[in-house]
């Protein structure tokens, strides 16, 4: 009896076992980490949505690039483009706090609120409870001391960002916000000269456009001693080194003089 | 126009009329057929003096009867370029009979031809790129790339080079410039020469991009006049009316000229048997493109075919990270290259060999 009974228990740590390990998904980030993060699945069998890099997890191939898009909002400029073939990828779901803005702190409500307002000497007070939430808003990196927080986020409506006008503007379309400073940036954006789409390369094709945050992350985009517009990621292994080669070194070497 | 080909069936009727015994028997041939190239004479020969080689081979082993036909089809066929619209079907139809048997799934082999009004183009945006080597990757999970642990068993058709920044600093003013015999060589204008290094492909830091790295891309230019197909003695390479350069693997003799010819280093050659797991193995594939290849090819990149020509982006265009790879129709002025051309400050790779690559690199 006692035999059977360790004999289930050893069964069922098995099928645990196993079952854990099939539902193990595997999730891969897509420009950069910590933003637009797809888990795999097959689309239909033999067609999986996207391969991964087994080194860094970035996603490497998509099998269907429109996956989860919705269309772009509008945009000033973008008249020429027909309705359906701009698609982004939502981002206001994928941001885990952005729910919680809303209502738990910042609701905008009640009758001693007032909007908040730059300190007079001009030095934003640091919240503890907002720098636990979100760490980048211990250490801004953006504008070289010359922002705050909301010169970007909007003063009652706290899931939303602004526009020039005050006016509030989804965090699905950042770009709105980021072409008031960035305008040069903006153009080649609309044009498709700056950053990147995927999808059909015909001028009149349907493409995924993605937005600004799925490749910079606005509160470091000056990535500390760097300086520049894109943080640092890890590369993907370097090519096989020929048949009798035993390493690189003699790429370091300065090379010989003629 | 392609050549009629005498049907494989009857090889008889191809020997050529010296033999006076067989001239005899044989219909009086037309004017327009006495020129019988030296290709059809071999096959004809080879036919018949094999015939009963593939019958005992068939007799040895039973299943692999039609495995057999089809590679003795495959082996035969003619220049892709030069076969009617039936022979290419036919020729896809083989290969996907064999590709699908031996990957176990069905994969497809299309043959796209290139559509009117067309001229591909590529734009790369070197101050862009961070040296990640996304690119090189998702190039190999699309194109079916031989990927194996051994040493010449690992493609890959983009290569990054890293590159020191020059600088130009007062102190170094008077610096670099050329000694004793007077010729400048190597280094950049304010460093003496040699202490520049040439350029790093294996490269592995933490994190990319380095400080003072630059970093270039290169694969295939898709020249409008490409020295590698100038040379290939069977014309197996050749350039298409849209403007890439491809291969037909199946007429290539692996002689190597092409990547000796080729200014840009894009030629790669397949010097074992090319190692493609079966769960890897990329089922959407282009007679032209990223069909798997066999053992003593050349390959290199062809803007993934299969995608572009059906309208989708290529795969490393679609993989940066940063968007500094650019695809378009350079017919089209309201396309990215075209738009990148007219706005940006553009050059062309080794532009003094007058090769017209249709690859552009930009920057700001």
């Amino acid at each position: 009896m006692k035999k059977l009974a360790s004999n289930i228990m050893i069964l069922a740590f098995c099928c645990g076992m196993i079952s854990s390990a099939f539902s193990a998904d595997t999730i891969c980030f897509e420009s950069r980490k910590g933003s637009s993060e797809v888990t795999k699945r097959d689309l239909k069998p033999g067609l999986p949505n996207v391969k991964c890099s087994s080194k860094t997890g970035a996603v490497l191939w998509w099998g269907d690039p429109f996956d989860g898009t919705v269309p772009l909002g509008d945009m000033p400029l973008l008249g020429n483009i027909p309705p359906g073939k701009a698609v982004v990828k939502p981002r206001a779901e994928k941001l885990a706090i952005l729910p919680m803005c809303a209502v738990a702190c910042h609701n905008g409500v009640g009758p001693t609120f007032i909007p908040p307002t730059l300190p007079k000497d001009k030095k934003p007070k640091p919240l503890p409870t907002m720098e636990g939430l979100l760490p980048d808003a211990k250490n801004l990196q953006h504008g070289r001391g010359g922002l705050w927080c909301l010169d970007c986020h909007h003063t009652t409506q706290r899931n939303k960002l602004v526009n020039n006008f005050g006016d509030p503007v989804s965090f699905d379309q950042p770009q709105l916000l980021c072409g008031k400073c960035h305008g040069d940036k903006l153009r080649d954006w609309r044009d498709g000269i700056h950053g990147k789409r995927i999808g059909e390369w015909a001028s009149t094709g349907k493409k995924r456009w993605f937005v600004c945050t799925e490749c910079h992350n606005p509160h470091n985009v000056q990535d500390g001693a760097r300086n520049r517009g894109f943080i640092q990621i890890e590369p993907e292994t370097p090519p096989q080194l020929p048949r009798g080669m035993k390493n690189a070194r003699h790429e370091l070497l300065p090379g010989v003089s003629h | 126009m392609a050549p009629k080909k005498t049907p494989l069936a009857d090889p008889v009727k191809e020997q050529p009329s010296e033999c006076p015994a067989q001239a005899a028997s044989a219909e009086p041939l037309a004017p327009g057929k006495t020129t019988t190239s030296r290709r059809d004479f071999l096959k004809a020969g080879g036919m018949l003096s094999l015939s009963s080689l593939m019958g005992a081979g068939a007799l040895m082993a039973q299943s692999d009867e039609a495995r057999a036909a089809i590679e003795w089809a495959e082996h035969f066929q003619g220049n892709y370029r030069l076969m009617t619209p039936k022979e290419k079907a036919e020729a896809r139809a083989r290969l996907e009979k064999r590709y699908s048997a031996e990957y176990g799934k069905k994969v497809t082999v299309d043959g796209t031809e290139a559509q009117p009004n067309v001229l591909m183009g590529y734009a790369l945006n070197v101050r862009k790129c961070i040296g990640c080597r996304r690119c090189v990757k998702a190039c190999v999970a699309e194109n079916n790339q031989s990927r194996g642990k051994e040493a010449g068993q690992n493609i890959e058709w983009i290569q990054v080079l890293k590159m020191e920044r020059g600088e130009f600093s007062k102190e170094k003013m008077n610096q670099g410039y050329p000694e004793g015999l007077g010729i400048q060589v190597g280094g950049n204008a304010y460093s003496p020469a040699g202490t520049v290094l040439e350029g790093q492909y294996f490269y592995e830091p933490a994190a990319v991009p380095e400080k003072d790295a630059t970093y270039m891309p290169i694969a295939c230019m898709q020249c409008e006049k490409p020295p590698c197909v100038k040379v290939c003695p069977v014309r197996t390479t050749y350039r298409e009316p849209d403007g890439v350069v491809v291969i037909d693997y199946n007429w290539c003799i692996g002689c190597r000229m092409c990547m000796g010819a080729c200014p840009y280093w894009a030629r790669r050659f397949n010097l074992t048997t090319p190692v493609l797991p079966k769960e890897e193995m990329n089922p959407v594939t282009h007679y032209l493109g990223n069909r798997p290849r066999m053992r003593g090819v050349v390959e290199k990149c062809h803007w993934c075919l299969q995608r572009t020509r059906q309208g989708r982006y290529p795969a490393c265009v679609e993989v940066c990270p940063v968007g500094a790879r650019k695809f378009g129709n350079l017919l089209d002025p309201e396309s990215e290259v075209s738009l990148i051309l007219a706005r940006k400050n553009v050059f062309r790779l080794k532009a003094d060999l007058n090769t017209f690559p249709k690859f552009f690199y930009f920057y700001d």
